[in-house]
């Protein structure tokens, strides 16, 4: 193959094989250098993207939720909590998702992080916090 | 085997002659080959020819640059003609380091003197099938000589069988047919040229030497290790094993391949193995048992029955050390192969073990000339108590 030339894959079967291949060589090095998970290579491990998936769920059912609530109206009239809007609950969240997952999760868990300490130092945070979903989210991600 | 690589180029016999080249130029020497003078082995020059070579003849070893192959050069197999006017002491102080201890199973040495050669063989561990027997002494004779032995290997058949792959036909056939007489053809590709031949063994020796020091371990050296291989084919991988601390056996379905074998290495066992494919040895009875490309050239259910054969006559704490293809193309009449992904295979070791093994190494190999990953060796210790104390 000349150095211009892009690899063409011609045989999916001989693809998945190899794929296979490297895959199982990778898990077994992972597994004898004791990396159960936790990113210390380039790539994050699978615990990881656990966690940064639910924070997601977590984030997405949170703003969902404060939107449909009598107080979503005046919710909105704040940029911070419309960009969230767009950000997790439009259509083109979606599409944005899968592009680049790992940045999106990310980003997300950030979010999730910003959003939880405004709602909790607000004069709201009492009322707030009377509700055990309110503490749980605090707990776990505060 | 299997799918076969699309650049890999099959070069023609090149002829290093050195200071004899006036006298070899009158010599009959098969059409296409390249003749090369002490002049013609500067740098560039010796690079571009062994681009070109799928054979590097040297007929004067006192004047050719063996240091200066480098590389992928170094996998143009070699045949080496000894100069008759030397003794075995002078061609050890001479050649030992510089040129004997790098010669590999691919690499042949030419020598009219079977007393010399013995003593050479013993030494450096080569196999009787690294010898071209020549009759003249004289470089002219000698590259007449061994010119018609790569004519003739260049002319050996390359499909057996009737069209349609059989495992224990097909490699019955070859073994009878190229063992004997060109033992380097009758295993790994016939197909390609003989550098890619040596250039896989370079990877696969490279890959296989530290499992098998794995498999020996701490154990010391006085403690006899036994060690089986499966599909041993004409030896190759005996020479790997210091006959002095090990004892080697090889199994195989060729009766040719296993004569080829026993020629080779005369002080190791090789068996031929029945079409029931079971072992002839008692259980436990070795530390590693190990393949080399030997699976994926059989169907699932001969996988099966060497798999738990291999895994019978293990130890209890002893070795099994696969190297195979785990990626493969789709078939093909001329194909000799199973596709088998490592997956599949894993799953049927597992089935044919009972679970009783532990992982204790993986590796994906890529071979020079290939574009993708497609060998691997896998490496399993057996679990259980041993039957005997």
């Amino acid at each position: 193959m000349s150095e211009n030339d892009f690899y063409t894959p011609t045989d999916l079967d001989m693809l998945r094989m190899e794929n296979e291949l490297l895959a199982f060589e990778v898990r077994f090095l992972r597994a004898r250098l004791g990396w159960p998970g936790r990113g210390s290579g380039s790539s994050p491990s699978l615990n990881r993207l656990a966690q940064l998936e639910e924070a997601e769920s977590d984030l997405v059912l949170l703003v969902r939720r404060m939107s449909s609530s009598p107080l979503g109206p005046f919710l909105r009239l704040r940029g911070g909590f419309r960009t969230l809007e767009e950000r997790y609950l439009s259509p083109e969240a979606q599409e944005a998702s899968s592009r680049d997952r790992l940045a999106y999760l990310e980003l997300a868990e950030q979010d999730l992080v910003l959003l939880l300490q405004r709602m909790g130092r607000g004069p709201l945070g009492r009322v707030f916090r009377l509700k055990r979903e309110f503490r749980t989210l605090e707990e776990r991600y505060l | 085997m299997g799918a076969a690589p699309s650049n890999v180029a099959v070069g023609h016999p090149v002829f290093y002659a050195g200071r004899f080249v006036h006298r070899v130029s009158d010599a009959v020497l098969p059409e296409g080959c390249e003749l090369l003078g002490d002049w013609d082995v500067l740098p560039a020059q010796l690079a571009a020819a062994m681009e070109r070579a799928d054979t590097l003849v040297v007929l004067d070893p006192l004047s050719f640059p063996f240091e200066a192959l480098t590389g992928t050069q170094q996998d143009v197999p070699l045949i080496v003609v000894l100069p008759s006017e030397l003794d075995v002491d002078s061609l050890i102080a001479v050649f030992g380091k510089p040129v004997f201890a790098h010669l590999g199973f691919f690499d042949r040495v030419a020598t009219p003197d079977s007393s010399v050669w013995e003593m050479l063989c013993r030494r450096y561990g080569w196999a009787e099938g690294q010898r071209v027997e020549i009759e003249g002494s004289r470089p002219e004779e000698a590259a007449q000589e061994i010119g018609i032995v790569l004519e003739a290997e260049a002319e050996a058949p390359k499909f057996f069988g009737d069209g349609s792959y059989e495992a224990t036909r097909y490699w019955s056939e070859r073994g009878a047919a190229l063992a004997g007489p060109m033992p380097h053809r009758a295993i790994c590709s016939v197909l390609l040229g003989s550098c890619f031949n040596k250039a896989m063994h370079r990877v696969q020796r490279t890959a296989l030497e530290p499992q098998f020091a794995a498999a020996r371990g701490a154990r010391a050296e006085d403690i006899p290790f036994d060690i089986l291989e499966v599909g041993t084919g004409i030896g190759r991988w005996a020479a790997s094993f210091d006959p002095a601390r090990t004892r080697f056996c090889g199994v195989d379905i060729s009766e040719g391949m296993i004569a080829a074998a026993r020629a080779n290495f005369p002080e190791r066992s090789f068996e031929h193995l029945g079409p029931d494919l079971g072992f002839p040895y008692e259980d436990e009875s070795f530390d590693l048992v190990f393949s080399v490309t030997v699976m994926h050239h059989n169907p699932t259910p001969a996988k099966r029955t060497l798999l738990s054969e291999m895994w019978r006559v293990a130890k209890p704490g002893g070795r099994l050390l696969f190297l195979e293809d785990f990626v493969t193309g789709g078939w093909s009449e001329k194909s000799t192969v199973y596709p088998m992904s490592v997956l599949e295979f894993v799953e049927l070791l597992l089935e044919a073990t009972a679970g009783r093994v532990v992982l204790e190494h993986v590796e994906s190999l890529r071979y020079p000339h290939d574009d993708w990953v497609r060998g691997g060796i896998i490496a399993v210790s057996k679990l259980g108590v041993p039957k005997k104390w």
